[in-house]
């Protein structure tokens, strides 16, 4: 009840927490930067010898690499804006028919994973024993109609995943935009077209433009595409290249961590470039209050607006889906009716072979664990760094949020060699994955949980403390009970992220340490895409049962709030 | 002093290097509500935060029935739960998630009373704010005014002597507010209760308190009665502040007399230096009074308001306005003589 004179421990806390996230943050990346200028022997920990000659052999030896990563990222960002800006086009300002449940829909691929969009389309699209083209010799063609395996096939892959991305972040900006704009114009005299080309484009160019550039970033870190794809096509992209030299003997992680540190410093760049024009806020349309613009009468039109935005959907989420069910369960993948030999066979082996049940039970395991410490320690940091107004907490937050901009490949490769050389032996274990996936999440788990609580009014809290209720009560009765939906949902986001996991896991696994993603890359490469196929509907079934509960959660959330 | 229930002394509250509240001191008595007004940002929400616990001043003292709540030079800060004050917030802090029986019965069951004391209590709450017949709704499924009459019911169920109100009326519509107005002063005569409230709107302050409190960047501008803080505002902020008033510059030129520009002479009350008078756009009479300070000038523009009409005057010393009932109208470009009392020329400390 007194204010004794007590030890100030606010500060020891902000630094224990700065010192850890720090830790588990920054320290990888310090033995990348150290390693990519390592020119003596690869292996040697601490460089015997520094030099650029890593960087220098980037330009040198794989500038066609450079040049293919540019080609299919420009390619695949345009793709992906086009798809976006139509999809939000309909959907925010047409009177499309079911506009709320198509909203829904579009959020679908985000949840396939690029790695399972690329495994279907390798079986829609394949050469030879493609379903596109087993179709086209039936009918009496010859050769191939269609082969993903090439530039644009890498391109149109991450560009049905990424169109979701687009469409979220450039509907947003066209929702926020206050339609007495466009009213006034037309009250002034101007027709439909001139009020579209003078008012509503330049007012959405800047939330397209953000779109293009955060898309395009994120196009040039992804891995799973052009893993599954351009490897047997020997297309190499950055990520793969990387990938690959650390493959060889002996394996050259110095000219992967300086093909690493490059791409993420680009990336880096443009995501606080893409930040900095956001913040700047020069665009006075975006006011944080969601308008819903009127939309247009488009008459008959808008049931072919329909089939648009369901076309999507179809080649995005359930073409794939259908082609990998489809060859699961034959024992050779057909879609020629009358010679399919239907079997359960692959489900089997793929549940019951060792390795693919290992390492389907270790990502299930590390999707629980993960999932329940994260929450804890992330409902912790949000707390620290937006209830309690410690010294430092911009810092932490900072920090926390850091790994949002180290593309996954690199900062798997950064813990790799870090611990490697820390002696600590978790290398190689699950340990080590647990603590990768830990720090991987952090940003996704901050943001989701720290969403919630600054929902929630501060005073909701202060009028518990007010009518009389001591911390532990005011906690138990009214802080807790209201966070419970958004610390669920944080749960379940983080889950279905770790079972989902490649980027990191793919140079963390060891032979007693797999986990399910990096192991159906594997199987692809070496057994048929049947058996891949049942493995990664098996991944992708988790996943959607983590959806159905986070769905279901987060309606009932809404409801109840409105 | 046996009445006092509140008092506060030096109080200063600080943000990081920032002064939200400079050395402020006042005293409320028993069964007083007293009202403490002033623009954004004036420490008015700051200090009553801080007599609810929820701020941690820098210096200064804080006393509840003579008990000390917080006192810098004795190190004391009582933390909020155990000051057995009650608060209404400006966000209503309704819970979300609990009925309205559940809200209102919060104060009681964190005091540990019997479930049939608390349906007692909380039914009587209720009923005080006629809210009965909603109290096994969910919280989140009321409107503005209904969250508005529950974090009323929950602020007085515990039967608190002391009741905190943090602009608790500025989120209704004007039409609203003015209701819940008269029921919260009719409120406050039936509850034996002490009341503190803040609020921006001076109409409000001047309506339910028995003492106002004009604040302005931290510091108090001036202490009294509303009918005081009206007539005899103390300084230029409050006298433009609080209702509306004309501000005519010049010079005293002997005690009592001020000579406006223009070189009209003016009797005048209030200070005994500065170089601007006060003067209310409601007192001004435009027929001569005799004794009455006189002022010539021409009627500029006319604007009928319904409830009043507003005349701007140009006169010798500037434009004046004046607001009268909407009888006996004069056109614009009309001559007139303004005529207002020396008890109403109040004289602007400056």
């Amino acid at each position: 009840m007194n204010m004794k004179p007590r030890f100030n421990w606010q500060p020891v806390v902000s630094a224990a927490v700065i010192v850890v996230v720090a830790f588990l943050v920054l320290l990888p990346l310090v033995f990348l930067v150290e390693e990519s200028l390592n020119v003596g022997d690869p292996m040697a920990f601490p460089p015997q010898e520094y030099g650029f000659r890593n960087y220098i052999a980037m330009f040198d030896e794989d500038i066609n690499v450079l040049f293919n990563t540019v080609i299919i990222a420009v390619v695949a960002t345009i793709m992906a804006i086009l798809i976006g800006f139509t999809l939000a086009w309909i959907l925010t300002r047409t009177n499309v028919p079911g506009r709320e449940l198509l909203e829904r829909l579009m959020e679908l691929p985000y949840y396939m994973t690029p790695l399972v969009g690329a495994l279907a389309w390798s079986v829609i699209a394949g050469p030879k024993s493609g379903f596109v083209n087993q179709i086209w010799k039936a009918w009496g063609g010859s050769g191939d109609i269609v082969n993903v395996y090439g530039y644009f096939g890498i391109a149109w892959i991450m560009a049905l995943f990424e169109g979701t991305v687009a469409f979220v972040m450039i509907s947003a900006s066209m929702k926020s935009m206050d339609p007495a704009l466009e009213e006034s114009a037309r009250v002034m005299g101007a027709s439909k077209l001139r009020t579209m080309l003078t008012v509503t484009l330049p007012l959405v160019m800047p939330g397209v433009l953000g779109a293009t550039l955060f898309v395009f970033a994120e196009m040039l870190g992804s891995f799973a595409a052009a893993l599954v794809i351009g490897i047997p096509a020997r297309i190499y992209v950055i990520t793969t290249a990387i990938w690959d030299s650390t493959l060889s003997y002996p394996p050259d992680y110095g000219r992967a961590s300086a093909m690493g540190l490059s791409l993420f410093v680009v990336m880096f760049a443009m995501l606080t470039f893409y930040r900095w024009r956001i913040n700047k806020g020069s665009y006075a349309t975006i006011t944080g209050k969601a308008f819903r613009p009127r939309p247009m009468d488009m008459g008959k039109l808008a049931w072919l607006l329909l089939g648009v935005c369901l076309l999507y959907v179809v080649l995005a989420v359930v073409l794939p889906l259908a082609a990998l069910i489809m060859t699961s369960l034959q024992r050779f993948a057909t879609v020629i009716l009358s010679q399919a030999e239907w079997t359960l066979a692959n489900y089997q082996t793929a549940l019951s072979l060792g390795p693919i049940r290992g390492a389907l039970g270790n990502s299930l395991m590390l999707g629980f664990g993960v999932a329940s410490v994260g929450v804890i320690l992330m409902a912790l940091l949000v707390w620290i760094i937006y209830r309690s107004r410690i010294r430092g907490s911009g810092a932490i937050e900072y920090l926390v949020m850091f790994p949002q901009a180290v593309p996954r490949l690199v900062f798997g490769l950064a813990l790799l060699w870090a611990w490697l050389n820390i002696p600590i032996p978790i290398y190689g274990t699950l340990w080590l994955l647990a603590l990768a996936y830990l720090t991987v999440m952090l940003p996704l788990g901050v943001r989701t949980l720290a969403g919630v609580v600054l929902q929630i009014d501060k005073s909701l809290e202060e009028c518990a403390r007010v009518c009389g209720a001591g911390w532990a009560y005011q906690m138990r009765t009214v802080t807790l009970p209201l966070l419970r939906p958004g610390i669920l949902a944080a749960w379940l986001l983080i889950f279905m992220a770790c079972v989902r996991e490649l980027g990191t896991s793919v140079f963390l696994m060891g032979p007693d340490a797999r986990v399910i993603a990096p192991s159906i890359v594997s199987a692809f490469a070496s057994s048929g895409t049947e058996l891949t196929a049942a493995m990664a509907l098996i991944q992708t079934a988790t996943v959607v049962v983590a959806l159905v509960i986070l769905f279901r959660l987060t309606r009932g959330v809404t409801k109840e709030m409105s | 002093m046996s009445t006092t229930r509140i008092e506060v002394k030096d109080l200063v509250v600080r943000y990081g290097d920032a002064v939200a509240v400079n050395g402020v001191s006042f005293t409320v008595g028993s069964g007083e509500h007293l009202t403490l007004l002033g623009p954004s940002g004036c420490g008015k929400t700051t200090t009553l935060r801080a007599i609810a616990g929820l701020e941690q001043p820098s210096a200064g003292s804080i006393y509840i029935e003579g008990q000390a709540m917080y006192d810098a030079a004795a190190r004391r800060n009582v933390t909020a739960e155990q000051r057995g004050v009650s608060m209404v917030f400006q966000s209503y802090a309704v819970w979300p998630h609990m009925t309205v029986f559940d809200n209102v019965a919060y104060g009681l069951r964190v005091r540990k009373k019997s479930a049939a004391d608390i349906k007692a209590a909380v039914e009587r709450a209720l009923d005080l704010v006629q809210m009965r017949h909603l109290a096994d709704r969910g919280a989140s499924k009321l409107s503005g005014g209904q969250q508005q009459r529950v974090a009323l019911a929950r602020a007085i169920a515990f039967s608190p002597t002391v009741v905190l109100f943090d602009e608790p009326l500025s989120n209704l519509d004007a039409k609203l507010r003015a209701e819940m107005r008269v029921e919260l002063r009719e409120l406050q005569r039936r509850l034996d209760i002490t009341s503190v409230y803040v609020t921006h709107d001076q109409e409000e302050a001047l309506a339910i308190s028995d003492r106002v409190i004009v604040m302005n960047v931290g510091v108090i501008e001036q202490i009294g009665a509303p009918q005081e803080i009206y007539n005899r505002p103390s300084s230029r902020f409050v006298a433009d502040f609080v209702g509306s008033a004309n501000l005519i510059k010049g010079k005293v030129t002997s005690p009592g007399t001020f000579e406006a520009e223009g070189g009209t002479i003016l009797k005048t009350v209030g200070g005994t230096s500065g170089n601007e008078v006060a003067v209310r756009t409601a007192y001004i009479d435009l027929v001569p009074q005799p004794g009455d300070n006189q002022l010539p000038g021409t009627v500029r523009q006319r604007m009928f308001h319904g409830d009043f009409v507003q005349y701007i005057v140009e006169c010798a010393c500037g434009r004046v306005i004046v607001r009268r009932p909407p009888v006996n109208l004069l056109d614009e470009g009309a001559p007139v003589t303004l005529s207002f009392s020396p008890e109403h020329t109040v004289l602007l400390q400056g």
